[in-house]
């Protein structure tokens, strides 16, 4: 199995908007899949389509080589997918160590998950320090430290990942960027990111969504940096 | 009038300080008023009859409210978790107080029938016959009304999430079936059962009065309801805490969403959360029989009750806190009025409301406006 998720031709209704006008794309295993993008182009749609939050009207989502395509959300997430959602959403009235344990999926058992928290320790160490605290003080760093680290408690193949840097400050993006990079040799990333320069050293391949559509893909991420015409088109960076 | 107070608001938010004044100056009007009142009360009850209402008026008040709080925390969690205004709450209170006078009688009568077993077990025990059929019938109610309740939302409900309006008539049309079955099996809300009364044996387990001397008497079984809806309230406390599910409702109060893309079946989840809320309503229904009685008029008036309460403790994101307090407000409130001013009993808990809101429209836990 090359591609551990594939979207086939995803077209996808939010209400009577038409939103998603025919998306295909692949994440091929053990790799960073980078989704591109302005604003509103579709980029968390895609996302909750692939969750089933959103079900797709017309075409196919296949996940290890599996039609997932009009399964239950919390179905499709229970064959190993992890999902940090764009605006972090921890349960601000829970503390953080409750956070991590509503996280914990059944197949999960109590001495894997003690294992996956010292993964989480190991990648975000001042976790350990505000266990206790409720997640609703956190400050925004450490908030996103924890969104992650909720899709870590289980040992997911497949990194559903939404503008993890939003909000940061340069430094703790640095930070957690880095922190992403060593994800890599755990699980599958698709990853949403505004500032593609700085991941631009973490993903293997592309994809740059447009009003609801493909316009563009790729693998190589340094022509992508250099290619000024297609930046200012459709990230809006300007030349 | 909008923009006076606008003017007022600006003006106070501009200058802090007296605000501040003024919040005191308001506090102490408050304590010379309550004081006035204090003052007047004792006038006319004299010292001793002041004492004795104020500590009858406390223990009722505060077995009201803790059952008043068990019935509410019901409401509050189908409502934070599902978003759902159950109209058929009150309904449900009233039910579980039928089926627990229902089971409580039913039991009885099995465990003094000479052809069965259990006359072996407590063959003129009458004391331990009546505690275990009170038990049971706390806990059947409880799992009946669970069951009602998980059973609607299942087939009837769950097909309506994301439409209020569909679940409002529902709702409503299951509190007005309830109320009439009720009425057609067991008459008119002027009529009220209790269990001594209908007993085989008229015996109750907890029956008379703990006198303590110059007029302080108290119903035992009031002060057994304090304690019972404590345990209960701390069980649910702890279990909110400490369980899984507990949590997984907690956070799903806040994203619902969120809990489902973490791989919990929400779906699961919130029928969980009705039979919880539901078994509640019938846990304090079937418990308030001896006191209250069993009615058919409590569907509405407890429901209204219901509405009060959250409405005074304010929908803050499934915290219990608000709507503790706010419960003990109304329980208290009640049974004060019932002893000191009987001519407002009925309506304390509106005026109570109506100040609350001016005050703090969002509630004891909301954001002030
Ligand atoms: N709940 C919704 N209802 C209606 N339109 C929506 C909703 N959510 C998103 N959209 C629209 O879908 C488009 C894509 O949104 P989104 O996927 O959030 O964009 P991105 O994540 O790329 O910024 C936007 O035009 C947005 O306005
Ligand atoms: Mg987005």
């Amino acid at each position: 199995m090359k591609n551990l998720l594939e979207i086939q031709d995803a077209h996808v209704y939010i209400g009577s908007f038409y939103i998603l006008q025919g998306i295909s794309l692949v994440v091929p295993k053990g790799e960073v899949t980078l989704l591109l993008g302005r604003n509103g182009a579709g980029k968390t749609t895609t996302m909750k389509t692939i969750l089933g939050i959103y079900p797709p009207k017309e075409g196919k989502i296949i996940f290890r080589e599996e039609e997932i395509t009009n399964l239950p959300t919390h179905k499709i997430v229970n064959k190993g997918i992890g999902y940090v959602p764009d605006t972090r959403r921890i349960f601000g009235t829970l503390t953080v160590e409750q956070n991590l344990i509503v996280s914990r999926r059944k197949a999960t058992s109590h001495s894997e998950m003690q294992e996956r928290l010292e993964l989480i320790f190991d990648l975000f160490p001042d976790i350990r320090g505000f266990l206790k605290q409720k997640a609703g003080t956190l400050s925004g760093g450490q908030q996103q430290m924890l969104a992650v680290a909720r899709a870590l408690v289980n040992n997911n193949d497949l990194l559903l990942i939404d503008e993890p840097t939003e909000g940061l400050s340069p430094l703790l993006a640095k930070n957690l960027i880095a922190s992403l990079s060593r994800l890599k040799e755990f699980a599958t990333i698709l990853l949403v990111e505004q500032n593609f320069r700085a991941v631009s050293k973490l993903g293997d391949n592309y994809y740059i969504i447009d009003s609801g559509k493909i316009a563009h893909e790729g693998n190589n991420m340094s022509e992508l940096i250099e290619d000024k015409v297609l930046l200012a088109k459709y990230l809006g960076v300007s030349i | 009038m909008q923009r006076v107070t606008f003017t007022i608001k600006d003006y106070l938010d501009d200058n802090p300080r007296v605000k501040q004044i003024l919040k005191y100056c308001v506090s102490i009007a408050l304590i010379i008023g309550a004081g006035l009142l204090v003052k007047v009360a004792i006038d006319v009850y004299t010292w001793n009859g002041f004492i004795i209402g104020v500590s009858k008026s406390l223990v009722n008040g505060l077995a009201l409210s803790m059952l008043l709080f068990l019935m509410v925390s019901g409401f509050f969690l189908i409502f934070g978790l599902c978003g759902v205004i159950n109209f058929a709450h009150g309904a449900f209170f009233m039910l579980g107080g039928f089926m627990g006078f229902v089971i409580y009688l039913a039991t009885e009568s099995v465990f003094l029938d000479p052809t069965l077993p259990f006359f072996l077990i407590f063959g003129s025990n009458h004391l331990a016959l009546s505690i275990t059929a009170f038990i049971v019938s706390a806990l059947g109610a409880t799992a009946v009304m669970a069951l009602i309740g998980g059973g609607i939302e299942f087939f009837t409900i769950r097909r309506l999430y994301g439409n209020p309006i569909a679940q409002i008539l529902l709702t409503v049309g299951f509190m007005f079936i309830i109320t009439q079955v009720a009425e057609l099996i067991w008459g008119p809300p002027q009529i009220s059962y209790f269990i001594i009364n209908n007993s085989q044996i008229s015996y109750f387990f907890i029956s008379g009065t703990l006198d303590l001397g110059g007029g302080m008497i108290f119903v035992w079984y009031r002060i057994f309801l304090i304690f019972l809806g404590l345990s209960v309230a701390g069980l649910m406390f702890v279990g909110f805490r400490r369980t899984r599910i507990g949590l997984q409702i907690q956070a799903g109060i806040e994203d619902s969403e969120m809990v489902e893309a973490l791989g919990t079946n929400i779906r699961r989840l919130f029928t969980i959360v009705f039979m919880l809320g539901s078994g509640l309503a019938g846990f304090s229904g079937a418990v308030l029989v001896p006191w209250i009685g069993a009615n058919s008029g409590h569907g509405l008036t407890y429901l209204i009750y219901a509405f009060v309460i959250v409405v005074i403790g304010g929908a803050h994101y499934g915290r219990f806190e608000g709507t503790f307090f706010s419960a003990l407000i109304v329980g208290l409130s009640m049974q004060f009025a019932s002893y000191f001013a009987p001519g407002i009993k009925d309506v304390i808990v509106f005026i109570i409301m109506a100040a609350i809101l001016i005050l703090r429209p969002g509630g004891l836990t909301g954001h002030g406006q």
